[in-house]
């Protein structure tokens, strides 16, 4: 009996730490698309619906690249600019002229634009998933610690998020640029009145926030092997919770919030039912929002009168 | 001819749709994109009573009672979201609804009594052009009797200045309340007469998306404009039949044509069509500002 | 004098800036004080932990003899405390009258069903709501303009207009959080006169809160002086013309 038990409690340990590996990896990704959702949100005040399309767009881009032959290494770069380069185009034809008619419009600027992409994709690449080719970098093997097991995918995924995110801490924290970002974000005016040119930090967020998302769009297509235009719909959304349960605007908020999703997702999924696997994030939003609305990095603030 | 009575009924139904929006959205300036959740919500109950418990009278009696089913459960719904979500801002506020309404939509999709994934079967046809339109003019003469009373301008204050409504001693919690659940009802009534006109539903006819159509219905016709609402629901009713005619292409693109007309209306006209004014037949002009 | 508003010792701390520490203040039933200050003083933090906008992190409010700390911003207005505010919240979109007929909305006694019903009752509480709120705008000449819209009118209408909504819930206690800002001088002076004639003529008290000092000077019959959230000097305006203090902490500036 006692040893029954016993192997029970391993067998345990090894599906909770299963379930914590595929957690990080999914977190991982929500938390590069997390990144772009928070810094946009923080420079302009916009939930930027049409984030998750640059997603898919990046996914998009690296099927198109891998698929004709060009290595990952060179694949990925190429997703990163080419979904940051829409974005700049976006920016700068809807959501210039929309950013001070208010929120709403500009949420509901943001909603059309998300659609636009999502069906404009539907009709021009086809309604069905298609699978992602095989990278020819290396090969995707699966390495065995006792009932453990873990892939090159999955390795790939979180060392790549891990670069990113450093590289993005970099940019933010030690270049004039990242400084420039931040002033912006403060107090636009007053930077405007340093001599920084917002509109052009404004351009740079977008860019560099949906590079993020394009790479998290290629990890994906590698992870699952499929693109589909609607494929953003969903992680864009769950991203937004991720955002939101970090602290929106606040850039490690966005980090946390998505590794704890990524995370709470797979352990309800593995440990409970499937089927509700989506409805976990937006149960997580009413709690954060009812429990703590700044996030869980976040000062409350008052509004003022 | 049955096409064009389907296309009229439709009408009648999305009509109310979008005035019951139009009251969370336009009137009380509470963004909710969770409109098709409660359509669901609305159809689902008053689907399932006349499937399982519906006894043998009148059938326009069971669809009255389907009615009144369907708007209880979606103002029950709707107390159960707007009572945590509208202490949110106008942004955050709108993502709430929208997790909810998905979280809706998973729910039916795990519901096996109500048919789940498969759809739900054999809903009688009760609903008809009568009955539909009275319900239509029931829910446009609610609307309109509620905004010229005092609970009415409360509910309008909220969208104007919320801390200056506050600071006029009007209770805005209690009346953004009060125009997102009697929202959510009407839509529960849209609901009962949808899944009575159709007999099928299946919970994918709920997505996100037609919350956005919903939505644009009122933005075109202009927030907070009942007019408005009920001409932005007929143009978008008959609008993919008509691009029908110029072949399946074109009506494939039908999304792509409304979210470019989302964000044109948004660039250009964001007031809609009407903007807040309403048609005023002289007819029915009330004499008021006389 | 009978005391309709007190504030004992109330504190304001957002994180660990002090907004406005110990302020005390006695206001009699027909008083007409002021609060002045430089600017980021507190003066409005106090404003908004009497309506209830904020809840003092320490000390207490008094109307009457009952507390008010805690309570709903509405109810505190409906206890008998209403204010208007910096930079004028009117409901822009809506018209003067229906601007007037809100704050009368706590009053009215119909329910929901009988606005769609139309009822008698309604009938005859809608009448009533528009008697009242069409006196009122008389008193405040702005009857003729009843159905143009809020944002409509010019500035110093728009003031008048708040003011007259504010007394529309017919207060024991009046706030006016910068009523001149923006003002030119000869509209500055006509509200110098409606402030004291609402006074009069309404009986309640008022509080203000001002940085034009010829008309809190020549309106208010007691003030208080506050610099970074503490009362510096409290007085007649002879008195707090004279307090050197005073003269250091904000008149000195201006004369500089």
């Amino acid at each position: 009996m006692s040893t029954g038990t016993e192997s029970d409690f391993v067998y345990f340990l090894y599906d909770l730490a299963t379930y914590l590996l595929n957690g990080i990896t999914q977190g991982s990704v929500y938390a590069l698309v997390a990144l772009g959702y928070t810094m946009v949100y923080g420079i302009i005040k916009l939930i930027n619906f049409a984030h998750g399309e640059f997603y898919m767009i990046g996914a998009f881009i690296g099927f198109f690249c891998i698929s004709s032959g060009m290595p990952l290494w060179m694949a990925f770069p190429c997703a990163m600019i080419g979904s940051g380069l829409v974005a700049v185009i976006i920016e700068r034809m809807v959501y210039r002229p929309i950013r001070y008619a208010g929120r709403i419009p500009a949420l509901i600027t943001a909603l059309g634009t998300s659609l636009f992409f999502q069906y404009f994709g539907q009709n021009t690449l086809g309604a069905d998933p298609k699978a992602f080719p095989k990278v020819t970098d290396f090969e995707n093997k699966t390495y065995q610690f006792g009932e453990l097991f873990v892939s090159t995918n999955q390795i790939v995924i979180i060392s790549t998020t891990f670069i990113l995110m450093v590289f993005l801490y970099w940019l933010v924290n030690h270049t004039r640029t990242g400084k420039a970002m931040r002033a912006t974000s403060f107090d636009k005016n007053a930077a405007e009145l340093m001599g920084i040119d917002t509109n052009k930090i404004i351009s740079f967020t977008f860019f560099v926030g949906a590079s993020l998302a394009g790479a998290a769009g290629v990890l994906v297509g590698m992870y699952y092997n499929t693109v589909e235009p609607m494929m953003g719909l969903i992680p864009g959304l769950k991203a937004f919770v991720a955002a939101v349960l970090g602290g929106i605007g606040i850039i490690p908020g966005a980090v946390l919030g998505g590794l704890v999703l990524g995370i709470a997702e797979n352990l309800v999924v593995g440990f409970w039912v499937s089927t509700y696997r989506d409805a976990i994030a937006f149960g997580i939003l009413i709690l954060i929002l009812l429990l703590k609305p700044s996030g869980l990095l976040g000062k409350n603030r008052k509004e003022k009168v | 001819m049955d096409y064009i009575i389907h296309l009229a009924l439709m009408s009648g139904i999305f009509i109310i749709l979008a005035v019951s929006l139009n009251l969370i959205n336009g009137i009380c300036g509470q963004f909710s994109l969770g409109h098709a959740g409660f359509w669901a919500v609305g159809a689902y109950s008053a689907a399932a009573y006349s499937v399982y418990w519906a006894p043998p009278i009148l059938d326009f009696l069971n669809l009255f009672i389907a009615c009144g089913i369907g708007f209880i459960t979606a103002a029950f719904a709707g107390i159960l979201i707007g009572v945590p979500c509208l202490r949110l801002r106008g942004d955050y506020l709108a993502i709430a609804t929208l997790g909810f309404g998905e979280i809706i939509r998973i729910l039916i999709m795990n519901m096996d009594v109500i048919g789940g994934p498969r759809g739900f079967t054999g809903i009688p046809k009760w609903s008809n052009l009568f009955w539909v339109y009275l319900w239509v003019v029931i829910t446009i003469l609610f609307v309109v009797n509620l905004m010229r009373g005092t609970h009415g301008r409360a509910i309008i204050s909220i969208r104007e200045d919320e801390i200056a409504a506050d600071s006029m001693g009007i209770y805005t919690f209690k009346y953004k309340t009060m125009a997102f659940v009697l929202g959510a009802g009407f839509a529960g009534i849209a609901g009962a007469l949808f899944a009575h006109a159709t007999q099928f539903l299946h919970p994918n006819g709920f997505t996100f998306m037609w919350s956005v159509i919903i939505l644009l219905m009122i933005i075109l016709g202009g927030l907070g404009s009942i007019t408005g609402s009920v001409i932005g629901a007929i143009i978008l009713t008959i609008l993919p039949e008509l691009l029908r005619f110029f072949g399946e292409t074109v009506s494939q693109w039908r999304m792509v044509i409304y979210s470019l007309l989302l964000i044109v209306l948004m660039l250009w006209r964001p007031g809609g069509i009407f903007g807040k004014h309403e048609l005023k037949i002289p007819f029915f002009g009330k004499k008021e500002n006389a | 004098m009978e005391t309709v508003l007190e504030t004992k010792n109330i504190t304001m701390r957002f994180g660990g800036l002090v907004a406005v520490n110990n302020f005390s203040l006695k206001l009699g039933k027909t008083d007409l004080v002021g609060v002045i200050g430089p600017n980021g003083a507190g003066k409005t933090t106090i404003f908004n932990m009497i309506t209830g906008i904020y809840e003092p992190t320490e000390g207490d409010v008094l109307l009457g003899n009952k507390s008010i700390v805690g309570d709903h911003v509405a109810l505190i207005t409906q206890q008998g405390i209403c204010r208007t505010f910096q930079n004028i919240r009117l409901f822009k979109d809506l018209t003067v009258l229906d601007n007037i007929r809100l704050a009368g909305h706590f009053k009215m006694d119909y329910g929901v069903l009988a606005s769609i019903f139309r009822t008698k009752k309604y009938h005859a509480e809608e009448a009533r709501l528009k008697e009242e709120a069409m006196e009122l705008l008389k008193i405040f000449k702005l009857d003729t303009k009843a159905h143009h819209l809020a944002k409509n009118l010019p500035y110093g209408e728009q003031r008048r207009l708040e003011i007259a909504r504010a007394l529309a819930t017919k207060p024991n206690v009046l706030l006016l959080d910068e009523p001149a800002a923006g003002m030119n001088p000869n509209e500055t002076k006509e509200l110098t006169e409606l402030i004291r004639w609402v006074r009069d003529h309404f009986q309640i008290a008022i509080l203000l809160i001002e940085h034009d000092m010829k008309l809190v000077m020549e309106v208010c019959e007691r003030i208080y002086v506050v610099d970074h959230g503490v009362q510096i000097a409290h007085g007649n305006p002879s008195e707090i013309q004279n307090n050197p203090k005073v003269v250091e902490a904000y008149l000195g500036v201006q004369d500089e």
